[in-house]
């Protein structure tokens, strides 16, 4: 390499290129290339097609584009358009939703379902967090969280099955209870709201896990040595000190499971039940079969999107502070 | 006195962390144990304990093929993911370029919308680009997924890099093109590794996607639910043991992988 360097810095001139050693060197030395490419980077404007217009395309065609295509969609007024007919626009697909109890009820369900499943999962696993982040010594904590995620890649389909098998009427839980003499007969707990909230918990609850501990990791330990010198007992160092300045881990990690919460689906078809319908089941019956009940289930596609990124931001907005800026 | 009571938070957190990994792993390990039942329903006690779902396993035609199907599917969405998310990444870095922070949120949306509604429109968009529901979408789909995370894991990286690598090459005579070649693809190996293991996983463990944009050959997750639904057996358990396992073993190498590269 460094021979080869010095080569092409002895020999460089405007005339001959510079000389490359490896395959890259044969492909940027060739006339093709030199034409093509070559020139283009000569220039400012070259370099910048050169960089920009492929992620340009996708980022547009396909990061916007399909939620663009469902929001026109949401106020066609009959799908697939038929040949010759202009569109039509109406708002009349969104009015469905106000109007009908079965279908506002899921999405109201869906929220509350997820607020809670978040606050939850902030409880359970911000000590947690705060242990590997604080308590442990630095050397072990890489340890530490490995353990923790070795779950996290048993993959979506995988824990939801695990849950059944902990929670189904001959289930390991109903078993236990039996055995040990709490229960005589097995206590219906698959298909409830409780399996639902337990598996949603079970599912997220990982993804507070390393917002929450890379916030708690960087709180300097004087600080908390200088609030127990000035007499602060541990529940006021906790309120004062810790809590403040793990905000930004509060507030990313709050969002983040809210957002995955809220868009669950094979959880749902598994563990709920007839009386735990949520959103994305009544968004999903709407794509069932032929499309043309398509602009019904995108107009409600698109009041959930809306209501839960609007959500999310107000809550960052309220309980950011500086998190917010960093968004 | 002070030094007993000042231990308590210490212990009482120590016993959170066992028991949050004693309830992370709980549900997976009966999974586990129930595939070694010997007995075509799933019910504790287990009773007699046998390998025979295993073999059974092994044999399935249909497990197989979705393990064939998704793996084809995750190599095709992961490679084309890197591509263009390396891509994304080294726009957002070049100084000079107004809007960073607008290219950054776009390329950042797909992680945000929720799964269910990144599905339903993907299976809008593609119905308006007339690409039928089958292999082409559900690469297409797990793709839009993965970018981001790409554009994260190297823009992490990028980030770390000192600028005067490419100043170096470009002094010595390469321009832009190959010293990205050179000198910045050699950097961001790490991280593009570690990324390209992530969304290997993302997109084998992807259900609501598939769901909405597969036709009738079934990827591992759709297999398993159709199983699930379709009533239980010890030989889901099986199943879902091995995947279990070996999408585990490469996500902790992949930690691994990510690990070095930060601290590198």
């Amino acid at each position: 390499m460094s021979i080869d360097e010095a080569n092409s810095k002895g020999s460089q001139s405007e005339t001959s290129p510079p000389r490359y050693s490896s395959r890259i060197a044969a492909i940027a030395n060739s006339r093709l290339y030199r034409l093509t490419i070559g020139a283009a980077v000569e220039t400012r404007i070259g370099r910048l097609i050169l960089l920009a217009t492929i992620p340009a395309v996708w980022l547009l065609a396909l990061n916007v584009g399909p939620i663009y295509q469902m929001l026109k969609i949401s106020f066609l007024s009959s799908y697939p358009i038929q040949h010759g007919e202009p569109a039509s626009y109406t708002l009349a697909n969104y009015a469905i939703f106000f109007r009908e109890s079965i279908y506002f009820t899921p999405l109201i369900r869906s929220f509350v379902f997820s607020i809670l499943a978040t606050a939850t999962t902030l409880v359970v696993v911000y000590p947690v967090a705060y242990y590997v982040g604080k308590i442990v010594k630095p050397s072990g904590r890489s340890r530490a969280l490995l353990l923790l995620l070795i779950p996290f890649w048993a993959g979506e389909l995988i824990r939801t099955f695990s849950v059944i098998m902990l929670l189904a009427n001959r289930g390991a839980l109903n078993v236990f209870l039996r055995d040990i003499g709490l229960i005589e007969r097995p206590i219906p707990m698959l298909y409830t709201s409780f399996s639902l909230g337990f598996g949603l918990v079970y599912l997220i609850c990982l993804y507070m896990l390393l917002p929450l501990y890379s916030s708690i990791e960087k709180i300097p330990n004087h600080l908390m040595d200088a609030a127990a010198d000035l007499g602060a007992g541990p529940f006021t160092r906790f309120r004062r000190v810790i809590l403040p300045l793990s905000r930004d881990g509060i507030v990313s990690g709050c969002t983040l499971v809210f957002l995955t919460c809220i868009g669950v689906f094979a959880t749902l078809l598994l563990l709920g039940g007839p009386n735990t319908v949520l959103f994305p089941e009544t968004i999903s019956s709407f794509f069932h079969g032929a499309s043309d009940k398509w602009p019904v289930g995108a107009a409600f596609a698109m009041i959930m999107l809306v209501s839960a990124l609007t959500s999310a931001g107000i809550f960052m907005r309220i309980a950011g502070g500086k998190a917010t800026k960093v968004m | 006195m002070r030094s007993l009571f000042s231990d308590i938070p210490r212990t009482a957190l120590t016993m959170c962390y066992w028991a949050f990994l004693l309830y992370l792993l709980v549900p997976l390990i009966l999974m586990m144990a129930m595939s070694f039942k010997d007995a075509n329903y799933v019910a504790f006690p287990i009773g007699e304990w046998t390998l025979g779902w295993y073999a059974e396993v092994v044999q399935d035609k249909q497990f197989l093929d979705a393990c064939l199907y998704s793996i084809m599917i995750a190599a095709a969405a992961t490679l084309a993911s890197t591509i263009l998310g390396v891509w994304i990444a080294m726009l957002i870095s070049v100084e000079g370029i107004r809007g960073q922070v607008v290219i950054f949120a776009l390329a950042c949306l797909p992680a945000v919308v929720p799964g269910m509604i990144s599905a339903i429109s993907l299976r809008i968009f593609i119905s308006t680009i007339d690409l039928p529901t089958g292999t082409a979408a559900i690469i297409l789909g797990h793709t839009v997924h993965s970018v981001p995370f790409v554009v994260v894991m190297a823009l992490t990286r990028l980030r770390s890099m000192p600028s005067n690598l490419v100043d170096a090459a470009r002094d010595l005579g390469a321009d832009s093109v190959v010293a990205f070649f050179r000198v910045t693809l050699p950097y961001l190996g790490p991280a593009i590794m570690g990324g390209m293991i992530f969304c290997v996983l993302l997109s084998i463990d992807d259900f609501v996607r598939t769901f909405f944009l597969g036709g009738y050959r079934l990827t591992l997750p759709m297999l398993i639910f159709a199983k699930v639904q379709g009533g239980m057996s010890p030989e889901i358990n099986a199943m879902a043991t091995i995947v279990l396992l070996v999408t585990a073993a490469v996500g902790l190498y992949a930690e691994y992988l990510t690990r070095r590269s930060r601290t590198r």
